[in-house]
């Protein structure tokens, strides 16, 4: 029933288009199709809920905002603007795939885009938070799938990014059991009960038990 | 990285804090920050505009104007700003590449304009962004393009026709028939005799008429055969001749011999020569006839002549790949209706017996020429020739906009260059004439200043000129004194000249005898320069004043010796150090400024400049 439907509704469109191809109103301009690119402009809260939720002062949240807004007047990032920002950092790798991951990390609503106000929490958490948060943080961005549990080929693929970064052009060269190797230190280091999983409370707990790491947490932090 | 996205950096650091856990060594310590505290709002005035920015987004670009130190030189106290006397809408571009790290060339702006504006802020010009690079690069060239233009063109005015050798001039003659009146009368010379060669290739088929004895028609150029010949021989004669001259006087002649004229000029002569060779072998004379047909070729040695000949060949050469497709397409088309066509006739007993026999019908159907020789008599083979004929009033039709606007195009050009080569003249006209204008503006000035300091009449003279005009005739005037040469317009300089190669023998005499070995003692380990300078001062002669070697111009001591107390003072003024670099003592000889024949007044006037022709020390 529904084919002969189809047939029936295929060969009224065939009509439609030899009537059209005889009369020479075959295109016709489709306007509609422009509008559907109208641009998305989003605004952010004001500057005191921001002031409130953040660890921001105002002229930090000030500076923060305009450079945000020169690179994306539109007031979202897309993953793609995204990727090529960041991509302007590391010129002489690929910084895509990991761009991919910061994306998600940032995109905490996980809508597709990364508004200011995504954009300046991850930044209060990375640069003012505590030293939990920011390992909560770190945590989150190796679990891709935010389930909880980082696996092997999760961080495989969190490696892999790291390492394309680099680029060919490295000293010692860069051989392809690299990140696999690292990831094996990762897991014998962090996982204490080698299910192979790494849990959040076993990542904290590994990490603040390193000094290194402790030490490289602090870090950035007087940036801006 | 683009500077644009250093808003991004402390992201892009706090982002590191992603690889910490992973890290196997200890990260490296962090640069120290500085203190954000001044971020302060710069104003730019820019002739009245005022434009507002962050020192920082200036200061993202340390190495232009705008991002150094240099920008302290145009700081202005009173108001607090910093103020340049440039022109504000192209500044709005520069101020904008700092704030997006794209540099845009605006379309409506003058190239040189804008050149000269980013060579003020210290821009490079290459960093324009891909939006608007070829727009850049287009004006760019047809800008270098015009320049060259008038460089090229200007010394081939400025030449002076003794400095070219003979074959220079020669092939000047031969590439600028207006150049002289030789090469023009050459120039139509040659012309009338290609169309003469060209005619008698024609008229030489024409049937002439039967001669008595003969049935049948004979062609002129049977019946005429002596006459022809001569005419023929004549052609190739001037071809021959006109062809080695050029060849002699080309600059590099493998390029001349490799050029497509001087091709057209061997082909449209060899035949003869061959001719000429091979009239006794009788069975290659078939060959010989079809040699002939090159003769045909003369009727491009036209193209010399004619420069719509020349832009038309350089068309086509230009639009050889629209050709290339016009072709390529007309036969795929050919192909397809020519198998259709026969496959469709066939069996009818009509003319189209095979495939390659259809392609005539085909080609003659799809240019809509239609002979009539092959027609198509089934009703299927009808249908598909009218397909074939209205497909290929199509399939031409396409190309030919493109040939036509590349045409169009070179066309345009060359009535371009010659309308800026019209347009030269007069340019070159108006500049001299302001040049020469200003000149005599000055030596209007001078006669004036003369006058009036005999009759006081100064108040009458000085209200003509505005205030910076005084300044500027001040200006030469120190520039005169400076040299001790004085401005002259051009009829004297030329008389002068004439007189110089008659005073110089006298002048180096008389400062041979009389040079004094004091003054050149604490020179004589360094440079001892002799200074002949006949020429201005001889045109100072002329004009019935006489010369003044006044000032000596030392830049170390405070006070100048006039020229009184120079020869008294001598001694004084020789141990200067001449060590230092500002001064080198030369010696001047003053030569005789007679108006007359300088032996004559020689010996009258000698006495008089004995003391100057002995030494002038001038520090230059």
């Amino acid at each position: 029933m529904s084919c002969r439907k189809r047939c029936k509704r295929e060969i009224f469109k065939f009509a439609q288009y030899l009537f059209r191809l005889v009369t020479g109103t075959l295109s016709t301009d489709s306007v509609e199709d422009e509008l559907e690119l109208s641009t998305v402009r989003h605004r952010p809260e004001g500057l005191e809920q921001l002031e409130a939720r953040t660890r921001f002062s105002r002229k930090e949240l000030q500076i923060l905002y305009r450079g945000f807004k020169n690179e994306c007047p539109s007031g979202v990032v897309n993953e793609d603007t995204f990727k090529d920002i960041y991509a302007q950092f590391f010129p002489q790798g690929d910084a895509s795939t990991y761009a991919h991951f910061l994306f998600n990390a940032f995109d905490t609503d996980h809508n597709g885009s990364v508004s200011f106000v995504d954009f300046v929490m991850g930044l209060s958490i990375l640069l003012r938070g505590t030293v939990q948060e920011k390992l909560n943080w770190a945590f989150n961005l190796y679990d891709i799938n935010k389930d909880g549990y980082i696996t092997k080929e999760e961080m495989l693929d969190i490696m892999k990014a790291i390492y394309d970064m680099m680029g060919k052009c490295t000293y010692p060269v860069l051989k392809e059991e690299t990140p696999r190797q690292h990831v094996e230190v990762f897991f014998q280091k962090m996982d204490k009960n080698k299910d192979g999983v790494v849990t959040i409370d076993e990542f904290i707990d590994c990490c603040q038990n390193d000094e290194n790491i402790m030490r490289s947490m602090h870090l950035f932090e007087n940036v801006l | 990285m683009a500077a644009g996205v250093a808003a991004w950096l402390p992201f892009a650091r706090a982002a590191a804090i992603g690889w910490m856990p992973v890290a196997s060594s200890p990260m490296p310590v962090p640069p120290k920050d500085k203190p954000r505290g001044r971020n302060g709002i710069i104003v730019i005035n820019v002739s009245g505009t005022k434009f507002q920015t962050w020192q920082d987004t200036l200061e993202r670009y340390p190495d232009t104007l705008l991002g150094s130190s240099e920008r302290d030189f145009f700081f202005h106290e009173e108001s607090n700003e910093y103020f340049f006397d440039r022109d504000p809408d192209i500044f709005r571009h520069i101020l904008n590449f700092y704030r997006t790290g794209k540099l845009h060339y605006p379309r409506q702006e003058c190239i040189s304009a804008y050149d000269e504006e980013l060579a003020f802020f210290g821009i490079i010009p290459e960093i324009i962004g891909d939006c608007c690079y070829e727009d850049y690069k287009d004006r760019r060239r047809e800008n270098q393009e015009r320049m060259q233009d008038d460089e090229e063109t200007d010394p081939a005015n400025e030449l002076i026709t003794a400095d070219m050798s003979f074959r220079e001039s020669m092939w000047r003659a031969f590439e600028n028939p207006h150049t002289s009146t030789m090469a023009l009368v050459f120039y139509y010379v040659t012309g009338f005799f290609i169309a003469v060669s060209v005619m008698a290739n024609v008229v030489e088929t024409v049937p002439c008429g039967a001669v008595p004895n003969r049935v049948k028609m004979m062609s002129c150029g049977e019946r005429y055969e002596l006459a022809f010949f001569c005419l023929d021989t004549a052609c190739v004669m001037i071809f021959t001749v006109e062809y080695l001259l050029r060849l002699l006087a080309a600059p590099s002649r493998y390029k001349f011999v490799k050029s497509v004229m001087s091709i057209i000029d061997v082909v449209a002569i060899m035949p003869y020569y061959i001719g000429l060779v091979m009239t006794d072998n009788e069975d290659v004379s078939g060959a010989f006839v079809t040699l002939r047909v090159f003769r045909v070729f003369r009727i491009f040695k036209f193209s010399r002549h004619s420069a719509g000949l020349r832009i038309l060949g350089y068309t086509l050469k230009s639009c050889a790949s629209e050709l290339g497709f016009l072709l390529f397409s007309l036969t795929m088309a050919i192909i397809i209706f020519a198998t259709v066509m026969f496959y469709a006739e066939k069996g009818s007993g009509s003319k189209f017996t095979s495939i390659p026999a259809a392609f005539w019908y085909t080609i003659v159907t799809m240019t809509t020429l239609g002979y009539g020789d092959m027609v198509p008599k089934t009703i299927m083979g009808k249908i598909f020739g009218s397909i074939c004929s209205l497909s290929g009033v199509l399939v031409i039709a396409l190309p030919v906009p493109v040939i036509v606007s590349n045409f169009s195009r070179i066309y345009h050009q060359s009535q371009r260059a010659e309308k800026r080569r019209a347009q030269k003249k007069t340019r070159l006209a108006r500049i001299h004439a302001v040049k020469s204008g200003g000149a005599n503006a000055y030596l209007q000035y001078k006669q004036n200043q003369l006058s009036s300091e005999f009759m006081h009449q100064r108040a009458l003279v000085c209200k003509t000129n505005p205030i910076f005009e005084v300044q500027h005739h001040h200006i030469l005037h120190c520039l005169e004194k400076t040299t001790n040469h004085e401005f002259v317009d051009e009829k004297t300089y030329e008389a002068s000249c004439r007189e110089v190669t008659l005073v110089k023998q006298v002048s180096r005499s008389s400062s041979i005898s009389s040079s004094s070995p004091h003054g050149l003692s604490c020179c004589a380990r360094k440079k001892r320069k002799t200074f002949n300078v006949p020429n201005s001062n001889m045109s100072v002669g002329l004009q019935g004043s006489i010369q003044e070697l006044s000032t000596i111009q030392i830049r170390e001591r405070p006070l100048t010796n006039s020229r009184s107390s120079l020869n008294a003072k001598f001694e004084e003024t020789v141990p200067l150090n001449c060590d230092q670099p500002y001064i080198t003592a030369a010696v001047i000889s003053m030569p005789t400024p007679p108006v007359t024949t300088p032996e004559g007044d020689e010996s009258a006037s000698s006495p008089d400049y004995s003391q100057a022709n002995i030494v002038r020390v001038s520090a230059l």
